[in-house]
């Protein structure tokens, strides 16, 4: 079989020699084709992280509202997509404007040309779709100080002003030649532009929210609301960690000399260490080892080697990614103590995580990496320069206080005008049915209600 | 309580005419009893507390006898002996203890259904009555009400051959509930007689004793790995100590798996570890530090939040570690690091028997 094709195929090429010989793609158009490729891939990749939130969020929330959770991050998805083409897009990398250090201008209502102009290394087509996957990732993160008790129409304000204002700001600081950028702050794949800030909304959400109903006793101590379905959440934990490998390794949106495979490994190894240490620590301190906890901290090592992947040795991702672990079982037992209801735990995986994340920079990274990336120097430890870990200290604390503002202000007025959680009657029955008309679980929901009211 | 009181009080338990008068009986004790736990040795405290649950019990059966007689039900056809099993058969009851029982009665020589329906009306009424009195009754139903549990000697001896037999997790439970019975009413020697049986079928099963430690080494010690105390993390008892299942429990049950093993019958905790140093199991200087740890888990134990819940006195057998000062959490510490050990002798002990 292999003989005769092999046959066909050298005969024809004696017949047609220009099919075999047809004009060589330059070695330039075969690089950009080849990273436009690798960044189309890892735009698949994030963008399917989505599933991962659905499955998060709803495996860790009850069964009365699943599809609400579920359907409103599909619906969150198409929304700020509209939005990051029309506005969010031009404010991150729509070019100069007169406060560039602040906020680029231009290119809203994206049009990009068809194909990558003559010495690009992608089109900007590619780069758009990436960056938008970025973008509804960090919203979806937000999501996460909803979750439970939120209406559906502040989903759909919060995203217009999350997709348009705040994360592309962000992004703009850091990514998009911001000032940021110009101080050299490290944040390879957005430990801070992504994680923090979703974190951070999320923040403002729940405590404006305040915790759901059921969550804490009169006397102050804390109820377990345990999520209706582990495997749910597991499941969704491995579909990050696939999907983190677009994010991360992605991020050097280039094949080139094949830098996307040290990043990749960085990567795989923070996970690792982000689930095992959270382990023990369950297990040492508490007696027991708790499997929400193990899932959240291997995110939370994902989180945390987010913005040093590309900047560190390997056993710096090692000890990243402990510590990480280590710290978001902490963080949970905080913002319980201090009575702040985080019902996907974001303010811990994504917040808490996130801040080691970008800070472990200005320790762990050498100043090989740094000039091979391209942005800032190497952390103490390589140099014995503390410059480093202040720009990193400066970046968390500025986008941190930016973001807290600017949610706290439009979540605030939100609250004001047109109200933002729903009555407690719509809460006990189940965003379900109060906000869609219909269960998720309409077979066990039913028979629950029977149960409730016979 | 003084002891005139206390002896009054027994008196009129001896002689309460009906269940109300139990009731109000209890009542009293308790509000002396909860006043007195702080001034007096636990060891004291717990024998007198355990006294008067006797004396409220034996008077409810007495009283649920006159009733039957008075049903046109007669008077018991066979002798009989009413068990307690669980914290009331080891003489460890606690304010709020629930029922725990049991009955072995004579076999037959006649009409063995008449007999068996004669002490199932009988066990209903006194399960009934003691739970009027404020006992709660055993949530597995281990209970002499249950006909499962009120058996005829013949009877309890194909039960326990069957269960030695097929020794599944819940036979080897109810042997070792059995292990901690004690006649509290009527004919002690035939509870003797069950226990007969029991050790009998025990030398003849010696493998019986490795699903025993399974069992027994379930309830794990609350102490982390740090040495630190595990705390309840959620719900309105958050910080709270599980006393009941995280420290007297695992030694209960270490005690328990050794005193089988030698063949004590003694069903107490504290008169086990003497009969263990008796019998040479146990070093005398081991023992003197298992009793004291003991004996603060009985005061701890003593002093967890009670439940009234419908009449009944309830308890969920945890501690707010507030009420702890620093001196007691680092008695307790000291006393938990102990019942690790024991656990681990008990293991070592009888792994290195049936090898």
């Amino acid at each position: 079989m292999v003989k005769k094709m092999m046959l066909a195929l050298g005969a024809l090429t004696i017949l047609f020699p220009a099919m075999a010989f047809a004009e060589d793609p330059s070695g330039a158009t075969l690089n950009m084709g080849l990273n436009s490729l690798w960044i189309m891939v890892s735009f698949v990749l994030v963008l399917l992280m989505q599933g991962g939130f659905i499955l998060l969020e709803t495996g860790s929330t009850r069964m009365k509202n699943a599809g609400h959770v579920a359907g409103k991050t599909i619906f969150t998805a198409g929304l700020a997509t509209l939005i990051y083409w029309a506005v969010g897009y031009g404010i991150s990398f729509g070019g100069d404007s007169a406060l560039n250090a602040l906020f680029g201008w231009g290119n809203f209502f994206f049009d990009p040309s068809v194909a990558a102009g003559e010495g690009e290394n992608y089109p900007s087509t590619v780069f758009f779709l990436f960056q938008l996957a970025f973008a509804i990732v960090s919203l979806s993160i937000a999501w996460g100080g909803f979750a439970e008790r939120a209406k559906l129409s502040s989903y759909v304000v919060f995203t217009i002003f999350f997709s348009a204002i705040i994360y592309p700001t962000v992004a703009h600081w850091i990514w998009g030649g911001g000032w940021l950028a110009e101080d050299g702050a490290q944040d390879f794949a957005g430990s801070t532009v992504v994680h923090l800030t979703g974190a951070l909304a999320a923040f403002a959400a729940t405590v404006l929210l305040k915790p759901r109903i059921g969550k804490f006793n009169k006397d102050g101590s804390a109820n377990e609301i345990l999520g209706h379905n582990q495997v749910f959440t597991a499941l969704s934990v491995l579909l990050l960690w696939v999907g983190w490998f677009g994010f991360n390794a992605g991020s050097t949106v280039a094949i080139g000399d094949g830098f996307f495979g040290y990043v990749a490994f960085n990567t795989m190894l923070g996970a690792g260490a982000g689930g095992v240490a959270a382990l023990l620590i369950s297990w040492a301190v508490s007696g027991k080892a708790d499997i929400t906890t193990m899932l959240n901290g291997t995110l939370a090592g994902l989180v945390a080697i987010t913005a040093s992947c590309a900047y560190v040795a390997p056993w710096a991702a090692v000890v990243i990614g402990l510590v990480a672990g280590v710290l978001v079982f902490y963080s949970v037992k905080f913002f319980e103590k201090i009575k702040v209801d985080d019902p996907i735990y974001a303010l811990s995986v994504h917040g808490a995580a996130g801040i080691w994340g970008t800070l472990a920079n200005g320790i762990f990274a050498t100043q090989a990496l740094a000039e091979k990336v391209g942005i800032g120097q190497g952390g103490i430890i390589d140099t014995g320069s503390w410059k480093q870990l202040w720009v990193q200290f400066e970046s968390v604390v500025v986008v941190g206080a930016f973001v807290l503002a600017v949610s706290f202000l439009v979540l605030g007025i939100m609250k004001l005008i047109m109200g933002f959680r729903v009555t407690e009657e719509q809460e006990i029955i189940g965003l379900d049915l109060s906000e869609h008309g219909a269960y998720g679980y309409p077979e066990q929901m039913k028979k629950a209600g029977q149960n409730i009211h016979s | 309580m003084s002891d005139p009181v206390r002896m009054q009080l027994l008196g009129q338990i001896g002689a309460a005419d009906h269940v109300e008068e139990l009731r109000s009986l209890r009542d009293q004790v308790h509000e002396q009893m909860e006043a007195l736990l702080p001034t007096r040795p636990v060891e004291q405290f717990n024998e007198q507390l355990n006294e008067v649950h006797d004396a409220v019990i034996q008077r409810s059966v007495i009283l649920a006898e006159a009733e039957m007689a008075r049903l046109g039900m007669g008077s018991p056809p066979v002798p009989y002996a009413y068990i307690l099993f669980g914290s009331g058969g080891r003489k460890e009851q606690t304010l709020s203890s629930d029922q725990d029982s049991g009955v072995v009665y004579e076999d037959p020589v006649s009409d063995s259904a008449e007999v068996k329906q004669y002490f199932e009306e009988l066990c209903k009424l006194i399960v009934f009555h003691l739970k009027k009195v404020g006992y709660p009754p055993c949530e597995g139903n281990v209970l002499s009400s249950n006909p499962e549990w009120c058996l005829s000697l013949s009877e309890w001896g194909s039960k326990l051959d069957r269960w030695f037999k097929e020794p599944a997790w819940e036979a080897v439970r109810y042997l070792l509930i059995i292990a901690d019975g004690r006649c509290v009413y009527g004919e002690e020697r035939l509870l003797d007689a069950l226990k007969d049986l029991f050790f009998t079928d025990m030398l003849n099963h010696p493998i019986i004793i490795q699903r025993m430690l399974d069992n027994t080494m379930r309830h794990k010690v609350l102490l982390g790995i740090f040495g630190q105390l595990l705390k309840e993390q959620y719900g309105v008892d958050a910080g709270s100590l599980d006393i009941k299942y995280g420290a007297y429990i695992p030694m209960v049950n270490s005690i328990r798996l050794m005193s089988i093993q030698t063949g004590i019958r003694e069903t107490a905790t504290l008169e086990r570890i003497r009969m263990l140093v008796k019998a040479g199991k146990m070093s005398v200087a081991d023992a003197a530090l298992y009793d004291q740890a003991f004996r603060l888990f009985l005061r701890l134990r003593l002093m967890t939040k009670e439940q009234r819940a419908n009449g009944l006195y309830a308890n969920n057998g945890k501690l707010s570690s507030r009420k702890l000062t620093k001196e007691m959490t680092d008695e307790l510490k000291s006393s938990l690091r102990l019942g690790k050990k024991l656990q681990r002798a008990v293991f070592k002990q009888t792994m290195g028997r049936l090898k």
